[in-house]
């Protein structure tokens, strides 16, 4: 034994020792867009006549299941025992938010994946293996929609909870963080269907959007005023958030180019007053995916619970 | 019926001093990798000079009674033992790194080969009946003791007696059983 170092070993002294890297961020964004897809086409779906469907909805019913697999493989890549993925399906943990979601997203999948191959009837019904299931499940189409609202919630939420239960790491200790990743889930998924739709449907997704982006400026709000106002652990983790290395980062793009700019563009866009642009869901998207890294990399920085 | 033992670890911070022998017979005994510890000293110094004191803790697991390492952990790798020690089945483990999140004393790290990795008192020892850790046996002060609080020996009572008793963040709510003695 050569090594003489004894003192304590944390990630501020060797980096190696954080815990998690980008695989972490990516998927929680991908979790949340995906969710987020999933829970605004199926509520289009139950509220919408199906006749009257742009592909727009279809598609991202389709890219739900798909963008959450881009996530999933994110995170795959993180686990250190990578072998070792199955265990998490020999067990269930009530008390461990990452069980709930491994079991979770065992159900998202077939459902969403059912969901999108129900929008695209007419182009797979010629396929024999799934006319049977077509038929099968048509009548329930709507049924399905309104349990995927909840499905696709729950994968929003549980982005959140993952770490809102690790009161360790005060920043992320904040139940409001669920309900933030969900609405910026939600807002990421509608910014991607306003990029995607045809222009006579962009006003409906722009509304959309800026509704959802405002709940998510509230939600962070609170987050904020809630971590500020909280224990002196939560006090200093929010400080070091809103004033300390990754601040810049979190005002300018998180902020400010990830809600407050979209906001008033899609305010401008959906008034007619500038034309529909791609920057404006690409702001969103940017945004949201910031946030992610922001919040996982500033909640294993200092300070940590003491 | 035999009796549930329930180890704990009291550490004489009078009679420490800060020698490190115990994260080296730690990391002999354990064939912790290089980089890694399972335990580690922190010295503290407090006051201004030349009022200054100087306080030294050998650190680890602390093997908590409500472990947020075992709550969070998705597989049930990180598990209770029953003789008050907190373990981890390598068989299990994912390497998803909850555990480390969820420890508010940052104690575990991940091993090179996968596996998230921690002090276990020494758990191999206990089950050949040493009744010693590494670490405690090798502390040349005798400042670490592994004791068992269920025990009816008297020794936990005897270190306790008289001492002031600090334990870490007790404010975490995980009923640590790394007693400082003061």
């Amino acid at each position: 034994m050569i090594e003489t170092v004894t003192n304590k070993l944390n990630p501020q002294v060797l980096p190696h020792l954080q815990v998690w890297g980008w695989e972490v961020p990516v998927y929680l964004f991908c979790g949340g867009l995906a969710a987020g897809l999933l829970v605004i086409s199926s509520g289009i779906l139950i509220t919408r006549n199906e006749a009257n469907f742009s592909y727009t909805v279809r598609l991202s019913a389709l890219l739900s299941p798909i963008v959450l697999s881009v996530g999933m493989f994110a995170l795959f890549l993180d686990l250190a025992y990578k072998t070792h993925v199955w265990r998490f399906y020999t067990a269930f943990v009530p008390t461990s938010p990452m069980s709930w979601g491994s079991w979770l997203l065992m159900l998202f999948y077939p459902l969403a994946i059912l969901q999108a191959v129900l929008l695209y009837e007419k182009q797979l019904e010629s396929v024999g293996a799934l006319k049977g299931l077509i038929g099968f499940f048509r009548p329930w189409k709507k049924l399905l929609a309104f349990v995927n609202v909840h499905i696709g919630s729950g994968i929003g939420v549980y982005t959140g909870i993952l770490l809102a239960t690790f009161y360790a790491r005060p920043l992320w200790s904040n139940s409001v963080l669920g309900l933030v990743f969900l609405l910026s889930g939600m807002s990421s998924a509608t910014a991607l269907m306003l990029w995607m739709a045809p222009e006579e449907k962009k006003r409906f997704y722009s509304l959309v959007d800026m509704y959802l982006l405002s709940l998510e400026a509230f939600a962070i709000t609170v987050l904020i005023i809630g971590g500020v106002t909280g224990s002196e652990n939560s006090h200093l983790a929010m400080m070091n958030l809103i004033t300390g290395n990754f601040a810049p980062w979190f005002w300018t793009v998180s902020l400010l180019g990830g809600i407050l700019v979209p906001l008033s563009l899609e305010t401008l866009e959906t008034m007619g007053k500038v034309r529909f642009s791609p920057i404006t869901p690409a702001l969103v998207l940017v945004g949201g995916l910031s946030l992610r890294f922001i919040l996982v990399f500033a909640g294993q920085a200092n300070p940590t619970f003491f | 019926m035999s009796r549930e033992r329930k180890y704990a670890m009291i550490i004489d911070t009078r009679r420490c001093v800060g020698c490190s022998a115990c994260v080296f017979a730690c990391k002999t005994e354990n064939q912790v990798p290089e980089g890694f510890c399972r335990d580690w000293v922190v010295s503290i110094t407090k006051g201004s000079f030349p009022n200054l004191s100087l306080v030294n803790r050998s650190e680890r697991c602390q093997h908590c009674e409500d472990a947020p390492c075992v709550s969070n952990c998705p597989t049930e790798a990180s598990h209770y033992q029953g003789d008050g020690t907190v373990q981890i089945d390598r068989d299990l483990c994912t390497g998803c790194k909850a555990c480390m999140a969820a420890c508010p004393y940052d104690a575990r790290y991940i091993h090179p080969d996968g596996f998230a990795d921690k002090c276990s008192f020494c758990s191999h020892r206990i089950k050949a009946g040493l009744a010693t850790t590494a670490c405690t046996q090798v502390c040349p002060t005798s400042a670490l003791k592994l004791v068992d609080l269920n025990s009816n020996d008297g020794q936990a009572e005897a270190l306790l007696r008289g001492r002031e008793v600090k334990i870490d963040k007790p404010h975490a709510g995980t009923k640590p059983k790394l007693l400082w003695l003061l």
